[in-house]
């Protein structure tokens, strides 16, 4: 008998899961309940043990030491008291020393250091979105029949794989270490991402309105145009002003490689060891970040005509959001 | 125009759309077409329009042989098929694009008389002053309206409607059969519409076509239109709610449309 490997193997698993020979029908479904469950906690310890190993590995591959971020804590508090020059409000109030940070970005000319940042991204995204928009349409199957469609997506898959900082090392020849070419960058990065974003959109277009306009006799161009981009027309714009946002962050990461602009500040601050200045920077970034991210968010909720949640003005937005985040918080629980 | 129909069939695969299917509509009639769901109605108006190519057969507008149909003839369809985020007039103009440049048409900058014609086409389906509306904004009726107004626009030899009231209510779908048939007198457009609502195809409908697995069954005037030429159509089951609804009519009398259930519309 045990040289059958079922019954061998039935006995195995009985030993260790217990046997599933039960007297009634319900003792027998207890028993494979059972046995189910304790299969399935096994395989999450399994599970577990190979997450936590792969991040031992991990851990020990970028040389992660306690101590010597021990070593190094007084280091980095009094490097925040440099990032945080301590004051106070009306010799009272404890408080960061913000006239500094505000006389760095008039001394420094910070606003124009933005008005930089903020060409880069701009450029770049008007660069990109038009070519993003002819690469998301000649990558959707209704326009390109099946096997050449995947050319126009193969080619923003890898514009996509190569990341904008390393998009700028490349154009580096073509426009010198400088805000030219990182606008190429953030242009060829636009390409990728928000093709890739317009492609999926694409997929979900409808068929009614093409076939209507098929049906009037319009050529295969006036069809794409009317039938399907006029379809697109609004999520593009809505996704394109997304892109902006991400553009301006990518503008400050290529300024610190040279690119110019806020980015560029950040780092001469910083390898100059004047860590008030550099957070004077930083915080500058993230105001002008958040605005964009800001105006691109209403344009879009303008633009999704059916979503009425986020239209509500900057004075609602303002004057309601303790009562908002009291609601989530309360929610949360 | 008199639309001539002759030995229209259609294959997909195995399965048989359309069969041998040969029928005349005279000029300027408002002629309807009959028949369950998969009887081939909406086979037959697509490749009418030239939107589905058929296996064999031939359509005629006038003896010629119609080549470029989609133009020649306009289509309204059921889901009203309009881009929905572009204005009434805009989607009315579309019905220019077959005699408008691709880049002329990109800026809307068709001829004034092109314009013009829009405008007309919507005041024909009482939408002028909703003419600068969002279509997406529009309620079924209207969409459906501009739909037909679209069709208008390509001046066309004829007008098909594919189940252009399906998807309204009843009140609505009152509507956009009037204007249907008033844009069609008014332009004198021989039509061809699939309805199957029963009471609705008796009230519009001159002439009737009637299809059955994709074989002609029917062809042939209101008058010639009796139960049983409708049992034909339909089945027993249908009709017998048909006749249910007409017990006092004598035999073979045509059952009225504030008699009837109609199939399709339950009361």
């Amino acid at each position: 008998m045990s040289a059958d490997p079922d019954t061998f193997r039935d006995r195995v698993f009985d030993r260790i899961f217990g046997s599933n020979d039960g007297e009634t029908s319900v003792e027998q479904r207890h028993a494979t309940l059972r046995r189910t469950r304790i299969a399935r906690r096994l395989s999450r310890l399994v599970l577990l043990a190979v997450i936590a190993v792969l991040f031992v590995v991990a851990l020990e591959r970028v040389n992660f030491q306690i101590s010597e971020l021990i070593r190094y804590w007084p280091e980095f508090t009094s490097a925040l008291t440099d990032y945080f020059p301590p004051a106070s409000i009306f010799g009272l109030i404890p408080f960061v020393d913000v006239p500094r940070y505000t006389q760095f970005w008039n001394e420094a000319g910070l606003v124009g250091q933005a008005g930089v940042t903020l060409a880069m991204a701009f450029a770049g995204t008007v660069i990109g979105a038009p070519l993003a928009l002819l690469g998301g349409i000649l990558g959707s199957e209704r326009v390109v029949p099946f096997p050449f469609n995947f050319i126009f997506r193969g080619a923003m898959s890898i514009i996509r794989s190569i990341p904008s900082l390393v998009w700028a090392l490349i154009y580096v020849p073509l426009g010198g270490v400088g805000p030219l070419t990182a606008t190429l960058a953030i242009g060829t990065d636009t390409i990728g991402t928000l093709g890739r974003l317009l492609t999926d959109e694409l997929e979900e277009v409808e068929d009614g309105p093409i076939e209507g306009i098929e049906s009037t006799g319009a050529n295969k161009l006036q069809t794409i145009v009317f039938g399907m981009i006029s379809q697109v027309i609004r999520p593009f714009i809505a996704w394109t002003m997304y892109i902006l946002e991400i553009n301006v962050r990518a503008a400050v990461g290529l300024g610190i490689i040279g690119g110019g602009g806020l980015g560029l500040t950040l780092r001469l601050e910083q390898n100059t060891f004047n860590f008030t200045n550099m957070m004077a920077t930083i915080l500058f970034i993230v105001i002008l970040v958040v605005s964009v991210e800001m105006i691109s968010q209403r344009t879009r909720s303008y633009l999704r005509h059916s979503d009425d949640q986020e239209t509500m003005s900057l004075y609602e937005l303002i004057i309601g959001f303790p009562e908002r985040m009291s609601d989530a918080l309360l929610r949360s629980r | 125009m008199t639309l001539h129909v002759e030995n229209l069939t259609k294959h997909y695969g195995d399965t048989v759309a359309l069969s041998e299917v040969s029928f005349e509509i005279p000029d300027g009639a408002f002629a309807v077409v009959l028949g369950e769901s998969g009887a081939g109605k909406s086979t037959m108006l697509r490749i009418l329009n030239g939107l589905t190519e058929p296996s064999s057969g031939s359509v005629y507008l006038d003896d010629e042989e119609i080549t470029n149909s989609r133009s020649d003839v306009a289509m309204v369809f059921q889901q009203h098929n309009l881009v929905d985020e572009l204005t009434a007039f805009s989607n009315a103009l579309t019905g220019s694009l077959n005699r408008t440049g691709f880049f002329r048409s990109l800026l809307q900058r068709q001829s004034t008389d092109e314009k013009e014609l829009a405008l007309e086409a919507l005041d024909t389906v009482g939408l002028l002053d909703e003419a600068g509306q969002q279509v997406m904004s529009m309620s079924g009726g209207q969409q459906q309206r501009v739909g037909i107004a679209r069709a208008l626009v390509q001046r066309p030899g004829m007008l098909l409607a594919d189940e252009p009231v399906a998807s309204l209510d009843p009140a609505s779908a009152e509507t956009v059969m009037r204007y249907l048939l008033s844009a069609a007198e008014e332009r004198d457009l021989t039509t061809l519409a699939s309805l199957h609502q029963v009471n609705i195809a008796r009230e519009y409908g001159e002439q009737f076509i009637g299809l059955k697995d994709g074989e002609l069954v029917f062809s042939g005037s209101r008058e010639e239109l009796t139960t049983e030429v409708l049992e034909d159509i339909y089945g027993e089951i249908e009709t017998d709610e048909l006749r249910e609804g007409t017990k006092g009519n004598s035999e073979g009398e045509v059952p009225t449309q504030e008699e009837t259930t109609p199939p399709g519309i339950g009361v």
